[in-house]
């Protein structure tokens, strides 16, 4: 890494001196006529510098971003490839292992009857029959296979440790160690061990053990490293210094360093602005791709994910058995989403929208100049902020209020605190956006009202309302769609019983509460419990999307209306 | 009595108490003393005495910004509704105190209707717009009463023949012309005494203004109109009764032939042969 | 009268019921209002009064000895040798210098619970810095245990104490004490106590009837069962209460019921039993001389009314911080660690500076990646874009963007920033740009809209003098809009600040007790973020947190509001109106 931060500050050197070269060359080509020049000295110099300094910058940028992974791939591959006797041995041993074969046989009898099992309880769920038997068998079934999978890879370290031992005890065994080792591990295991390989060779943090294979490991990637850390930076200067001369031969009278220059910033602006779709893209394929790989994970079932009503994902033990036990219906979720939603609304809408109209039709501008910047306040509070406050604070109060009112089962954490305060966080959100629209609506037509006699609220409530109305359905689809997609309150507020209930002191969980959940569990990444995430978060993108499409078409029909 | 009853019997009686055919013995409606209006600081009108007779139509003609709309908006205490307008003086209806803290701007704008530069139907139906002052009023006990006033106003505003079988649509699908008179027809449905009318032809193609000119001079037999117009043939063809307002000023006021054919003052002389304005 | 009474009647007949629907109206208009204030202040107010006790801490000073064979185990003096010094037993010691008397093991642990023994590690860094220490007897002050510290504010433990002036004789023998008064003193206390346990007891009985009347009007077979067995359940309690209150017993006290200490001198004793007749009693011995017995008349009541099972500090910890306290060695002072030390599993040891740290960091990442970007694509859309499909089809994308939720670009973060280029977890560097792609479409609509207010006039007096279209925006719209475009981005870079959800995604919730390092390497080290800090705070068992988080989101307020004065004073400063 050092390298890399001196051959930038070398190369921005390096682009001050283009500067200079480039008005320098531009005042020598001009031949003492500066007029002459297509455009400013200035510019010349700036030419000069871009081409000296962007592209190579750019190559060490990507060095930045690659070369770890890269040095990795290539130090790993070259061990693998020295691992390859150890992986041959491995293979034969694990073809001829009896008890592996035994093993096979047994988790292949289990999965054809888990099928039949998973076949008749659809069957019996179809027909309304009872389910609990065949979900318990199923269960079991689950339960055993996962013991027999435990075992197989028992077996399969024991054999695996007695192929290592044969690699001799020196330089080259431990680096057939490492390559054998990593080609092996999963993943996740993959990661660590690389990780654990670099903090032994490069000091980047601390490894988490240590063992000849390791340090074999990261002295293999050590030549790879030298060689991508110098050539880039070699390969950087040899850019910028090759830049700089060829360009500056381009420099003449009538070279137009100006428009090129233009052409250049306008395009650097383009591709800026290319980033807010590029983000868009990287969301959606992020989140198809990896709701693709889930929806594999559960055989394609996505109308059970869809439409089923128990929502477990605790239950799945291992990716390839998860969804078959049908604990991955999200309508729980979909059902506290919108039960909190409600809540909120019922908070927001009203008070946001006569908070609106009270302080653009009534207030003085005295009153309107204190109470706006307090509305202000309560949308700039950050939203952790009000998860605590429901958490400590109404969450408490709610739960003691119903207590005295005699409901004994209140909780803490229950849809209605959580609804409760988000609809406090949303009133700003609703009131800003209806005095927006409030205010869109002519004056002539309150006049006009005002004309034939009407009180304040009647014009309000006859001629303004009204023809706001489209704007206001606007803000108020807005502020659902915020409202769903709000997540700190309702993680904090609400609880994470998944239950599918119309009662809002109890406690329901949300869409963006079990991604939470799922994604902070300590999963690993490639279970179908935590790419259920990215199904979850695909559902509310798409609606929260929808939601936010629909309100811009009725604010912006609204707009032309009145304009 | 209903409402209704009570809203047929005012209009007969008006008729008989009020107006004198007699040419010259116009019976005093709007009497104002010393009206001024700042707006802020700024002064926008300053002393404005007049009389308007019944059943005439007077016109406010003047440059723009000469206060003529702010004093007409004062009438009805339009002016309310801005925040920082203020306006002193006395403006007398019938005799009695506009501005005096007893009168509500509710039942004195019920009194005094107005009709503005640009058409405003609200977004409703065409019928809705019309019943909107009957009903806020309460002056129909029952829909048939309703109806019937819609039809007589829209009517007399001579709309009826063209919006009878689309009552239900919207006012704002109605052209230019249309919807200024389904707001004169709007303004006459809760029978006021007096009608004022802010350059109402002036957002109108000449083919409408002539057909509204033609109303106004309809509605004269039933009502009280003051209208502020910048076209001084506007003025001479509907007005009887003409006022010239300069830099916040009432000039000359008088019979409308008299200050066209022989004004007295210097700045009526310039303005209406056109050397300012 | 006017002569057109009959209209005016028809209006005037309507008007006051018009007049009171407007004030309807209007009134609900304020109640909306004051209800908005209502709850801010709600909001504010309670997190105020529940960060008060987090802004103090009790402080305990002790003199310790350090000496050679504990702290130098290997007597060579080296900074190795130190560092293997048990500096923990040099605390211990100091403490049961305190309290001589204390032996049992139990007893120790209960001693040795009133602080964290991490804070020994800031002793072993004040020995390593200053080797002459070794050996000799320095004043040592440390925060005493969140349980010790809560109980010491009375906002866990309610008690009292009473002086008495009566003859009272006590019997020490081992661990047991027998108490005996001429005078029947403690029969007020044994009968309040009895009263409670009956009340108790009636409460049960009351309970045990409610579910045996549900359990007959249900006819679910399984609930039925478990009304039933709660019923049981209930009429044993009664039972054994009911055993208890048996009149002529001796009364006894268990964890249940509030604590009962007698206190003569430093000699504590709680009551585990009081004679019917309230002048007898034994006792255990908190604290004192082993072999002391003999009899006194200044004594005192000590009630703890809160039940030893309800709290988290025994009696005997109550008894060692009240008597370091009265030694004048326990002081109440600004909670300075709160701002310089990083997270802690210890309550009474965390704080934000590692937080803070991270946000700094994180920030500085958004702000460099977020606010160029913004601006530069906010000009490229207003000044140079065509109008086209592509164009069109970016703003919509835009405007879309701003909406989505703010966990989505967590998981963006997660599977493109982590699983893709392989980024480093947790960190700065990573979180800042997650927030720079969600600050993103805040900082290009705003910027637009400060581009917006830039009358065309001055881009086509520049233009007019031959500057060409870049030279226009950039020598003469952009300063312009300068002021604007700040003032936007910061609204959106203070919403980032307070951004919570993202980061959860891309495990900036770790567990960090090392601040990062507050320059160039911090951005690639694993850390948190203030809003997260308060996340991970909330969700903490011990009940010191609750005013630690309120701190914490105090701290955060404060930067948050800090943040929006910049942008207020930049606003009007540069403002102007065209």
């Amino acid at each position: 890494m050092q390298i890399s931060v001196y051959v930038a500050l070398a190369l921005l050197v390096l682009t001050a001196i283009g500067y200079l070269v480039g008005r320098r060359q531009a005042f020598v080509a001009a031949a003492g006529r500066p007029s002459e020049l297509h455009s400013l000295p200035s510019y010349y110099g700036y030419y000069l510098a871009l081409w000296t300094g962007v592209p190579a910058l750019i190559l060490l940028a990507l060095y930045g971003l690659t070369g770890t992974s890269l040095v990795n791939t290539l130090a790993m591959g070259e061990l693998e490839r020295e691992a390859a006797p150890l992986i041959r041995a491995y293979d034969t041993q694990l073809a001829q292992d009896p008890d592996l074969s035994r093993l096979n046989d047994a988790i292949a009898q289990l999965e054809a009857d888990a099928q039949v099992a998973r076949s008749e309880l659809d069957k019996a769920r179809r027909d309304g029959g009872e389910v609990a038997a065949y979900q318990r068998s199923l269960g079991d079934l689950t339960v055993e296979l996962n013991r027999l999978q435990g075992e197989i890879s028992q077996v399969q370290d024991r054999i695996a440790a007695s192929i290592a031992v044969r690699a001799p005890d020196n330089l080259a065994g431990d680096r057939a160690r490492a390559g054998f080792e990593y080609w092996r591990a999963t993943p996740d295991r993959r990661d660590l061990f690389l990780t654990d390989a670099r903090a032994l060779a490069f000091g980047e943090g601390f490894a988490s053990r240590n063992s000849s294979a390791l340090i074999a490991a990261g002295d293999a990637m050590r030549p790879w490293d030298e060689m991508f850390r110098w050539s880039s930076a070699g390969l950087a200067m040899a850019m910028a210094l090759g830049g700089l001369t060829w360009m500056r031969r381009q420099i003449t009278v009538t070279f137009r360093a100006r428009n090129r220059l233009e052409g250049v910033v306008s395009f650097a602006l383009f591709a800026m602005s290319g980033i807010a779709i590029l983000t868009t893209l990287g969301i959606v394929l992020s989140l198809l791709f990896e709701s693709i790989r889930f929806f594999a994970a559960i055989d394609w079932r996505i109308h059970e994910f869809l439409f089923g009503l128990q929502w477990s994902p605790q239950i799945a033990i291992r990716a390839d058995q998860v969804g078959q036990t049908g604990a991955f219906g999200a309508v729980p979720l979909f059902a506290g989403t919108a039960l909190i939603t409600l809540v909120a609304m019922c908070v927001a809408v009203p008070v946001g929208l006569f908070a609106a109209i009270y302080l653009s039709e009534y207030a003085s501008s005295r009153f309107r100049a204190i109470a706006k910047p307090v509305l202000e306040i309560l949308a700039g509070v950050p939203t952790v902020v009000y998860g605590f406050f429901a958490l400590l604070t109404v969450g408490p109060f709610i739960r003691d209020a119903a207590v005295l009112l005699g409901y004994e089962d209140a909780v803490t954490q229950s849809a209605l605190s959580a609804g409760l305060v988000m609809g406090i966080m949303i009133i700003p959100f609703v009131s800003s956006l209806s005095d927006d629209v409030i205010n869109a609506v002519p004056q002539s037509l309150r006049d006009g009202a005002y004309a034939m006699g009407a009180t304040k609220s009647e014009a309000v409530r006859h001629v303004v309302l009204p023809a706001a109305l489209p704007g206001i359905v606007g803000a108020i689809l807005l502020a659902v769609s915020r409202a769903i997609g709000e997540t700190m309150i309702v993680v904090m507020a609400a609880g994470q019983g998944a239950n599918l209930t119309a009662n809002p002191l109890e406690s329901v969980t949300t869409i963006t509460v079990q991604i939470v959940m799922l994604i902070t569990g300590d999963q690993e990444f490639e279970s179908a419990k935590t790419l259920s995430a990215f199904a979850l978060a695909l559902v509310l993108f798409a609606l929260t999307l929808f939601l936010n499409i629909a309100a811009l078409r009725v604010v912006e029909r609204f707009r032309e209306r009145y304009e | 009595m209903t409402a209704y009853e009570k809203l047929q019997a005012g209009a007969s009686v008006r008729q008989e108490t009020l107006y004198h055919p007699v040419e010259g013995s116009y019976t005093t409606k709007v009497a104002t003393k010393n009206v001024t209006v700042h707006y802020g600081d700024k002064s926008a009108l300053n002393g404005v005495s007049i009389e308007i007779p019944a059943c005439t139509v007077t016109s406010f003609i003047g440059p723009s910004g000469c206060g003529k709309s702010t004093f007409l908006r004062s009438i009805n205490r339009m002016n309310d509704t801005i925040d920082n307008a203020r306006v002193s003086g006395s403006i007398l209806i019938d005799g009695e105190e506009v501005n005096d803290r007893n009168v509500d701007p509710v039942v004195l704008r019920a009194r005094v209707g107005m009709v503005f530069q640009k058409p405003n139907p609200f977004p409703k139906t065409i019928y809705e717009n019309v019943a909107y002052g009957p009903r806020i009023h309460g002056l129909a006990a029952d829909k048939d009463q309703l109806d019937a006033i819609v039809e007589t106003s829209l009517r007399k505003a001579g709309l009826w023949d063209e919006v009878a079988d689309r009552l239900d649509q919207p006012g704002t699908s109605l052209s230019g012309g249309q919807q200024q008179r389904l707001v004169i027809a709007r303004a006459i449905a809760v029978n006021p005494e007096v009608i004022l009318m802010d350059e109402p032809c002036s957002a109108l193609d000449p083919i409408a203004t002539a057909r509204i000119e033609e109303l106004i001079d309809e509605l004269r037999e039933n009502y009280t109109l003051i209208i502020v117009t910048h076209s001084m043939a506007q003025a001479a063809r509907v007005s009887q009764m003409t006022a010239f307002f300069h830099l916040g000023s009432l000039v000359e006021y008088g019979p409308t032939e008299e200050i066209f054919t022989n004004p007295r003052d210097q700045r009526t002389q310039d303005y209406i042969t056109g050397r300012f304005g | 009268m006017s002569k057109l009474a009959p209209i005016r009647d028809a209006v005037m007949e309507r008007l006051p019921q018009r007049h009171r629907a407007e004030q309807r109206f209007q009134a609900y208009g304020l109640t909306a209002i004051t209800l908005a204030v209502l709850f801010l202040t709600l909001l504010v107010g309670s997190i105020l009064t529940q960060s008060l006790a987090a802004f103090t801490a009790h402080r305990l000073t002790l003199p310790v000895t350090l000496e050679r064979e504990l702290v130098d185990p290997r007597g060579d003096g080296s900074e190795a040798s130190l560092r293997r010094g048990s500096y923990n037993a040099a605390l211990q010691a100091a403490l049961r210098d305190q309290f001589p008397t204390v032996h049992g093991v139990g007893e120790l642990r209960e001693l040795f619970g009133i602080y964290s023994a991490i804070n020994a590690s800031r002793l072993l860094t004040d020995v390593v810095n200053n080797p002459d220490l070794v050996g000799q007897s320095v004043d040592f002050e440390f925060p005493i245990s969140d349980d010790a510290d809560r109980y010491l504010k009375g906002a866990s433990v309610s008690e009292r104490q009473i002086d008495m002036n009566a003859s009272l004789s006590i019997e020490i023998a081992g661990n047991v004490a027998r108490l005996e008064a001429q005078e029947a003193v403690l029969a007020p206390f044994a009968d309040r106590l009895r009263q409670v346990m009956a009340d108790r007891a009636n409460r049960y009985a009351a309970a045990a009837e409610a579910a045996l009347a549900s359990a007959r009007q249900t006819i679910d077979p399984d609930e039925r069962e478990i009304l039933e067995a709660e019923a049981q359940r209930a009429q044993m309690r009664v039972q054994q209460l009911n055993e208890r209150l048996r009149p002529g017993a001796d009364f006894l006290l268990g964890p249940r019921e509030p604590s009962l200490l007698v206190r003569a001198g430093d000699t504590i004793v709680r009551l585990t039993s009081i004679t019917s007749g309230g002048r007898e009693a034994t006792g255990e011995v908190l604290l004192a001389d082993q072999a002391w017995s003999g009899s006194v008349t200044r004594w005192s009541f000590w009630e703890i009314e809160t039940p030893a099972a309800t709290r988290l500090i025994t009696d005997r910890q109550m008894v060692f911080v009240r008597l370091l306290e009265e030694r004048g060695l326990v002081r109440n002072a600004f909670n300075a660690l709160l701002f310089t030390n990083a997270d802690s599993r210890e309550p009474e040891l965390a704080g934000v500076r590692g937080a803070l740290i991270g946000t700094i960091l994180t920030m500085v990442i958004t702000i460099f990646l977020a606010v160029p970007v913004g601006v530069g694509a906010a000009i490229y859309l207003e000044e140079f874009a065509p109008r086209n499909r592509l164009t069109r089809l970016i703003e919509v994308n835009i405007n879309n963007l701003a909406a989505v939720p703010s966990i989505v670009f967590g998981l963006l973060g997660l599977a493109v920033f982590i699983n893709a280029f392989g980024l480093p977890r947790s960190t700065p560097l990573l979180g800042g740009m997650v927030l720079a792609l969600m600050t993103l479409p805040t900082v290009i609509i705003s910027s637009r809209a400060a581009l917006k207010a830039v009358p065309p006039s001055i881009r086509e007096a520049a233009l007019g003098v031959g500057a060409s279209r870049t030279q226009a925006v950039f020598h003469h719209v952009l300063p312009l809009a300068m002021p604007g475009m700040l003032t936007g981005s910061i609204i959106g870079l203070a919403q980032a600040l307070g951004e919570t959800a993202p980061l959860l995604m891309i495990g900036m919730v770790a567990f960090v007790a090392d601040a990062p390092n507050f320059g160039f390497t911090g951005f690639t080290d694993p850390s948190t973020v203030m809003p997260v800090q308060i996340f991970i705070w909330s969700t903490s068992a011990e009940r010191a947190f609750e005013a630690r988080t309120a701190a914490a989101i105090l701290v955060l307020l404060v930067l948050m509001v800090l943040f929006n004065a910049v942008a207020i004073y930049l606003r009007r400063k540069y403002e102007r109106r065209w």
